[in-house]
């Protein structure tokens, strides 16, 4: 009989052993992590992913005293959804794209920015100020400009300077374009002579027309990086970002770059602010100091998109201009982005 | 002491179902939190939100609609579920074609030989399976290991196409999801009773007499419950899609991935979930009614 009862009661011991291993597990694993230091600085950034090198975020936490909590995204659409689920003040200083940031104003994420703290803001090439998706830099200030280009390797095709060129039989399952329904449907719309925003049904349509006289050429479709396509000599031809089709000429001088005839993609990335941000002051700290020319030029040395910087080494400012002016933003098209959705899946 | 007895005897007769239910209860609960929070929750999220309307900016409206299923009908979306059902069938296909040669040899070898070469086969498949697909580029790209080898031994005049195509899709489909379909045709095949097949030589069966009237009839519940524990997940496996078909192919996984991360509709990407969810559970259904146990699906 005592042998029945400590047997219960060992049981018990036993189950409640388990049952507080499991309660400190849990509470341990949802505790929220505390700073070591709360005098300890900090600065949450949020940026896209292979865009500032590291050695550069090192060297202002050791200049600064100021840790720098740096979570990368790979879409504007994951940054929003980061911003919008997560608690205000999570993050400080993030980078969204042109549409995005016109996208984050309106729904009212983003905190003015004040230009007077930045006493390296005149490092920005006028150029680039002022663009339609926040027209006086209320909230944002540019940071990077990335553009599609033709990138084709000059011992298999001479020329391709126009969307008809990506037709020629000699490319056939020889093309990647990028995975994106926006920037692809955007170039075949820009092929048939519209605008790449254009949502009217008839020129949607005609732009599959377009494409589907270059589907038998495509080979692949890539984002993540379609570079590696020219350097293992997969394809010879394509639509990829500027950055990429750079670092992949780096590794096969053969390949050429050029902007397509009818109008090209243009994306900006920009400094934004987070509405709540605890760490503003720092955010505002970082900001100066990626504008300084020599960080500014060590990002593009590593990632060579267009520097904002007019210290930076970079393109002539005529044809600066002439992209601006060819080039155009994807714009964000509301409930019309179903119709670009359904379409995409037309022309896959 | 006869109270005391009494008393035990009480205990005894009505305790030990009540404490074993506080014990079950102890133990399982863990098990049955992880399922509420993680699957039941998640699940019932998805659909709600699939009766909501996409504020096209990733959120959504609290307005009661219909039209995301109403889409489901929409031919573009026809289509990429016939394409997905037809990759997920020739995949399902391959598989049972590889895994039954495999199986009956394995059922003649010594049981030491058999676990090694069991152990072989799951091997490869404890290393993260994106991770290995992008190991698949290496061998199958255009100046890949297996191109280069076949060129240098001059068995073919120019590279094979052997990825960034739906026979890339496949290749990728069958060598992800292989060992799915092997474990319950190997362990089913190990079933059938040697008697069978030693009176069918008896009486002068060949070997493909063998394997239709006895392995395929005696092995068909293993068979059809490796068929949809491949082919479910090859409808919706869109990192192979992605790689290994150079995004040209969309399958339903792909689908549904792009309305929550691209075209920023999670509540049309709901609806397409519940359906596939409503395709599997048909499929289960028709596991059990054919007289398939569920506990096997659980890991062959």
């Amino acid at each position: 009989m005592m042998n029945r009862y400590s047997a219960l009661i060992k049981k018990i011991v036993f189950s409640a052993i388990v049952i507080v291993l499991a309660i400190v597990t849990i509470l341990l694993a949802v505790r929220p992590h505390e700073s070591e230091d709360s005098n300890q600085k900090t600065l949450n950034v949020l940026n896209w992913t292979s865009y500032i090198p590291t050695e550069v975020v090192k060297d202002f936490e050791e200049e600064f005293g100021v840790k720098v909590n740096y979570g990368t995204y790979s879409s504007n659409e994951e940054l929003l959804a980061k911003l919008t689920s997560s608690r205000e003040g999570t993050y400080d200083l993030v980078f969204p794209s042109d549409y995005m940031v016109n996208l984050m104003i309106s729904r009212n994420l983003l905190e003015p920015l004040d230009h007077g703290k930045l006493e390296n803001i005149n490092n920005l090439n006028p150029l680039f100020l002022n663009q339609q998706y926040d027209s006086d830099n209320v909230y944002s200030l540019p940071f990077l400009m990335a553009t599609t280009v033709f990138l084709y390797d000059t011992t298999v095709v001479d020329r391709l300077t126009s969307y008809k060129d990506l037709q020629n039989p000699a490319l056939e399952n020889n093309l990647v374009m990028l995975d994106d329904q926006r920037i692809i449907i955007g170039a075949m719309l820009n092929a048939c002579g519209y605008d790449m925003n254009d949502v009217h049904e008839d020129h949607l349509e005609s732009s599959l027309e377009f494409f589907n006289k270059i589907k038998p050429n495509i080979k692949a479709f890539d984002s993540d990086s379609p570079k590696t396509f020219f350097i293992t000599k997969e394809v010879d031809a394509g639509i990829v970002w500027n950055a990429e089709a750079i670092l992949a000429r780096e590794e096969n001088p053969d390949l050429k770059i050029s902007y397509p005839a009818e109008g090209f993609a243009l994306s900006m990335d920009n400094y934004t602010i987070v509405k709540g941000a605890k760490n503003v002051d720092y955010a505002y700290l970082f900001i100066d100091y990626l504008l300084r020319p020599e960080v500014a030029q060590k990002i593009v040395d590593e990632y060579p998109y267009i520097s904002t910087n007019k210290y930076v080494e970079s393109l002539p400012e005529a044809e600066l201009r002439q992209i601006l002016e060819n080039g155009s933003y994807v714009e964000n098209v509301g409930a019309d982005i179903k119709r670009f959705d359904k379409l995409w899946a037309k022309y896959k | 002491m006869t109270k005391n007895s009494s008393n035990v005897s009480i205990t005894d007769q009505l305790e030990p179902n009540k404490r074993f239910d506080f014990f079950k209860a102890v133990f399982t609960l863990p098990v049955i939190i992880y399922a509420l929070l993680l699957v039941f929750i998640p699940l019932i999220y998805i659909l709600f939100l699939s009766f909501l309307k996409s504020d096209n900016y990733g959120g959504y409206l609290y307005e009661f609609n219909l039209e995301n299923y109403g889409e489901i009908f929409d031919s573009t979306y026809l289509s990429i579920f016939l394409k997905s059902a037809v990759i997920g069938l020739i995949t399902t296909f391959i598989c049972l074609l590889i895994s039954y040669p495999f199986a009956i040899f394995l059922r003649d070898l010594p049981e030491k030989r058999r676990n090694l070469i069991m152990k072989l086969v799951m091997v490869p498949f404890l290393t993260n399976s994106l991770i290995r697909t992008y190991g698949l580029i290496t061998l199958l790209r255009k100046n890949g290991v297996i191109n280069s080898v076949l060129l240098g031994a001059g068995v073919i005049s120019s590279p094979l196409a052997l990825m960034y195509n739906n026979l890339g899709i496949i290749i990728g489909m069958v060598y992800t999801l292989l060992p799915f379909m092997l474990l319950p045709v190997c362990s089913a095949v190990a079933k059938v009773d040697q008697n069978l097949l030693d009176a069918s030589e008896d009486l002068g069966a060949g070997k493909l007499a063998k394997f239709f009237r006895i392995y395929l009839p005696l092995t068909l519940q293993g068979a059809f419950n490796g068929s949809l524990m491949v082919f479910i997940p090859a409808i919706g496996y869109f990192f192979i899609a992605d790689i290994l078909g150079g995004g040209k192919a969309m399958i339903i996984g792909n689908l549904i991935k792009n309305q929550f991360l691209t075209a920023r509709n999670w509540p049309l990407g709901a609806a397409f979930s519940i359906l596939l969810l409503l395709f599997t559970f048909v499929l289960v259904k028709i596991y059990q009614k054919i007289g398939g146990n569920l506990d096997e699906l659980g890991g062959g």
